[in-house]
């Protein structure tokens, strides 16, 4: 099986002419696994394949082009493989591409988390895979998730005591999933929440995607104060909500693992919510899979994770970045 | 859970971390501080304030990264080049990633049992490490401690014996602090005892038993030292009040002198005695009476003050050989006197201190700087270019009323310094920045040239980190740079393609074996931002190696006429030998 990568992101089945998170419009299947500015594509003359959820969000965020909509579990033939989208429980929307051909088959997996985001459509995957072409944004031992159960408390815990102690707490979390995921887990709290207005503009797809979001409105600067906000690292150097002076800052991520993030963002409290799966998940995973080759991108630390799968006899490479010549 | 645990003490450490306000930090301390015995207040402000020993023994563990690193990657069975370093890195700490991976790793997990171990336990472990030798035997110390402790005790345990910050934003100032809170005690009695005392955990037992005014100046108990400004950061616009020193380019020191014994300190208090012994024998023949002094260990041959590339020599061992005493024979200058006739006199103005020192000398015969009236800034850079033909750093402008002002860095005394010199450097990773930097790439490393140096394959090897010299429109216009020039990514750091070249500035070069280069820079900042230059233009390692042999072979003006020291003669007014 063919499979290269095209750019810094983007990945390339030559053979079977099917690419994957591609921005060119040289290909004539091009499947996007979710709506992340890295993975959607910026072409306004793309035509490309994606769940409603994902084509929804993507509209949300400008795109203009075609899509053609596919149901998870739904597949589609094209003249050489055969093609289906699985539930990746990164954010809304986001799904894995399972192709079967005779060359064998290929799961390209986007972003993905097991176990699922709880404001996604959760996680399954096919049970024969050849090629498992994954991520491995969080390839090291250091970065093990707790169960979204304590997360959550975690999450509730510090809005309340912030309120309770007379601060406006912030969350840090990107404004496409991360934001909703952490407004999902706060819904219990029933508090009025304020949302930053590029992550307001996502909420109504969950909504009607049946994912509950709580109280929630769009971000005020006048109106702000004492009610939970969601924001962005970036806006909030910006002047969202400067005007008030008595806040505690958390920031969501999977990058809050590192103790240096608390000075670099100066915040108040790190809370390891990652929409990525863990290492310790992903070499679980390749291990289950009975794969016959692993395939890993989008990340600083492929050796690591390769020298783990050596030493369970997995077969493995770096899908690395081919460089254009005048690149 | 006991007070008296060291389990304790680490999560207070950590919820001091995890508060942003000094204040709350404080208060956070204090509640800890005032539940704990005697016994137990004097090691848990110790470790927080100090490390594993108090500053005032002397003594401290040597455990390097690579022994406690080697052992943690042992222990969580997993590669220590292939797995624990990557961790190392992307964490920027070894302790963190020591701490995430006893948590995470099944099999660090299995092999920990946490025993409550006391802060007692704690203290006789370190003195065990210290009375061990071998990587082996302080390996096997540390693995039979992780077994009985918690992930973030292992973190706190590491960071107390290696003596580097404890990395909670809460430094020795705010230990002080809590005891002043937690006992309700006046803050600056508190940083009075501290100060006299020397040591944290004598200083918060003090606190306890109401007996702050028992603080008094002892003899072989260090003194922190008093510190200079750079005259640049100081508005001083009349230089009446001041006298003049050349600025040795050697190692501050105090000696503390009681009959035959003698002891020596560095500028971190530590005991360095050892490593001088002719200074020793020097003041045990004069048969002196108790003093405190401070001043500067030089290598001095032939009439010459030689660089402190030499002295290097001398530093850190703990027993010189007669081959080497002969070859790089120091001499203590003094310059200042605080203990003298059974009495601390750091109370005392400088001009008094100074005629008590210069009797000393005159009856004797130590050597002492020799001090200069000044007169003017024309004058100043008349002595500032003397002292350096001498071979010195530059000069030394005190003010002749000013107490010693001991622990602090004030306009009292100011430093003239100029550059060492400067590099064209190349700009190769950038480190996100934190605090006021936060969301900018503020610090850099920098690299020189290798690439027609057959010693190396790669084309640039770093030779110093940055992070200043340049105005926040540079700072924003590089981030703007660096964002085209990101190869990779490893966390807070950007590996760039070669491409910015910084001419960098510093004030000496240094022999380091522990870096890629062999050599490191003291104090390297950015001079300019060289957009007119490539990296090609870069210096090399083999300029580096060159600017440092200048330096040792420079020229040096003969201690003959206005020598930067002289030993005060029996009835005689002249400053000369």
């Amino acid at each position: 099986m063919n499979i290269t990568k095209a750019g810094y992101h983007g990945i390339l089945l030559p053979n079977l002419n099917i690419g994957f998170d591609y921005n060119g419009t040289d290909t004539q299947h091009t499947f996007i696994s979710h709506a992340h500015a890295d993975h959607m594509p910026r072409n306004r003359t793309s035509s490309v394949y994606c769940t409603s959820n994902t084509l929804k969000l993507m509209q949300r965020r400008g795109y203009k082009g075609d899509a053609t909509v596919l149901d998870f579990g739904e597949s589609i033939e094209t003249e050489k493989a055969k093609v289906t989208l699985y539930p990746a429980g990164h954010i809304l929307g986001s799904a894995m591409v399972y192709v079967e051909s005779d060359d064998g088959s290929v799961l390209y997996t986007g972003d993905y988390r097991t176990p699922p985001s709880p404001a996604s459509e959760g996680f399954s995957i096919p049970e024969q895979v050849d090629h498992f072409i994954t991520e491995a944004t969080f390839g090291l031992p250091i970065y093990k998730w707790d169960s979204h159960e304590n997360l959550g408390q975690e999450i509730r815990s510090f809005a309340s005591n912030s309120l309770r102690d007379g601060y406006t707490p912030v969350f840090l979390a990107y404004n496409l999933g991360k934001a909703q995921e952490v407004m999902h887990l706060l819904a219990p709290l029933k508090q009025k929440v304020q949302v930053h207005g590029a992550g307001y503009k996502m909420c109504d797809v969950y909504e009607e995607a049946g994912i509950d979001l709580g109280n929630y409105e769009t971000y005020d600067r006048n109106t702000c104060e004492g009610k939970i906000l969601i924001t962005t690292n970036s806006a909030l150097n910006n002047g969202f909500a400067s005007n008030v002076r008595k806040k505690r800052i958390a920031y969501c991520s999977g990058w809050a693992t590192r103790e240096a993030a608390r000075n670099q963002l100066t915040v108040h409290k790190l809370i390891p919510l990652s929409d990525h799966l863990d290492f310790f998940e992903l070499i679980r995973l390749c291990e289950e899979l009975r794969l016959q080759k692993v395939h890993i991108t989008h990340t600083p630390n492929a050796d690591v994770v390769q020298h783990y799968l050596d030493k369970r006899h997995i077969e493995s490479r770096f899908l690395d970045m081919e460089m254009e010549e005048d690149d | 859970m006991a007070e008296n645990s060291f389990q304790q003490l680490a999560e207070t450490a950590q919820r001091i971390n995890e508060t942003r306000s000094t204040n709350a930090k404080i208060v956070c301390c204090a509640q800890y501080f005032q539940s704990l015995e005697e016994d137990d207040l004097n090691l848990a402000a110790q470790f927080l304030g100090e490390g594993a020993f108090s500053s005032i023994s002397g003594k401290r563990t040597t455990v390097g990264s690579r022994t406690y690193s080697t052992c943690a990657a042992e222990f969580c069975e997993i590669n220590y080049e292939k797995v624990f370093k990557p961790c190392k890195t992307a964490l920027g700490s070894a302790s963190e990633a020591i701490e995430k991976l006893m948590q995470n790793i099944e099999a660090a997990r299995n092999k920990r049992e946490p025993t409550q171990l006391t802060l007692q336990d704690i203290k006789s472990i370190y003195k065990d490490i210290y009375s061990v030798s071998s990587r082996a035997d302080k390996q096997q110390i540390l693995w039979n401690t992780w077994k009985q402790m918690t992930p973030v005790e292992i973190k706190f345990f590491i960071r107390i014996m290696t003596r580097g910050s404890l990395r909670i934003g809460f430094e020795t100032k705010s230990v002080v602090s809590a005891l002043a809170k937690a006992f309700s005690k006046n803050i600056e009695e508190v940083r009075y005892a501290h100060m006299i005392t020397g040591s944290v955990g004598k200083t918060a037992v003090l606190c306890k038993n109401n007996n702050l005014d028992k603080a008094t100046f002892k003899l072989f108990h260090p003194l922190s030292f008093m510190l200079a400004s750079p005259i640049e950061s100081r508005a001083v616009e009349n230089l009446d009040g001041y006298v003049a020193e050349e600025k040795f380019d050697g190692m501050r020191a105090q000696a503390h002198i009681s009959g035959q014994q003698v002891e020596l300190y560095s500028r971190d208090l530590n005991d360095i005695t050892h490593s001088f012994p002719e200074i020793v024998q020097f003041f045990i023949k004069k048969d002196l009476p108790d003093l405190v002094l401070d001043g500067e260990i030089c290598v001095y041959k032939n009439d010459e003050i030689l660089p402190f590339q030499l002295l290097q020599k001398r530093m850190g061992r703990k027993k010189p050989g007669n081959k080497i005493i002969e070859k790089y024979p120091v001499l203590f200058i003094s310059y200042d006197l605080l203990y003298h006739v059974n009495q601390p006199i750091f109370e005392k103005e400088l001009w008094e201190r100074r005629n008590l020192l210069s009797d000393l000398s005159q009856l004797y015969e130590l050597p002492i700087t020799n001090q200069f009236e000044v007169e003017g800034n024309d004058h100043v850079d008349e002595l500032f270019e003397r002292a350096l033909a001498h071979g010195n750093e530059g000069l030394m402008l005190k003010k002749i009323d000013s107490t010693y002002e001991y622990g602090q860095r004030k306009k009292s005394w100011l430093k003239v310094k100029k550059p060492g010199g400067t590099l064209d450097t190349v700009m190769m990773y950038a480190h996100a920045g934190s605090g006021k930097r936060g969301g900018y790439y503020s610090d850099f490393t920098l690299g020189i040239r290798v690439a027609e140096d057959e010693r190396y394959e790669e084309e640039f090897i770093p030779i110093g980190k940055a992070y200043g010299g340049y105005t926040d429109e540079e700072m924003k216009r590089l981030n703007e740079r660096i964002k085209d020039l990101t190869v990779e990514k490893y966390g807070p750091t950007l590996g760039l393609i070669p491409e910015i070249v910084i001419e960098l500035e510093f004030d000496d070069i240094q022999k380091n074996k522990r870096t890629k280069a062999n050599y490191s820079l003291r104090l390297p900042r950015f001079k300019a931002i060289r957009w007119d230059l490539s990296p090609k233009d870069a210096d090399t390692l083999k300029d580096v190696e060159q600017l440092y042999q200048k330096k040792i072979d420079k020229e040096r003006l003969k201690q003959e006429e206005n020598p930067s020291f002289y030993i005060e003669q029996k009835d005689q007014e002249t400053n000369t030998e």
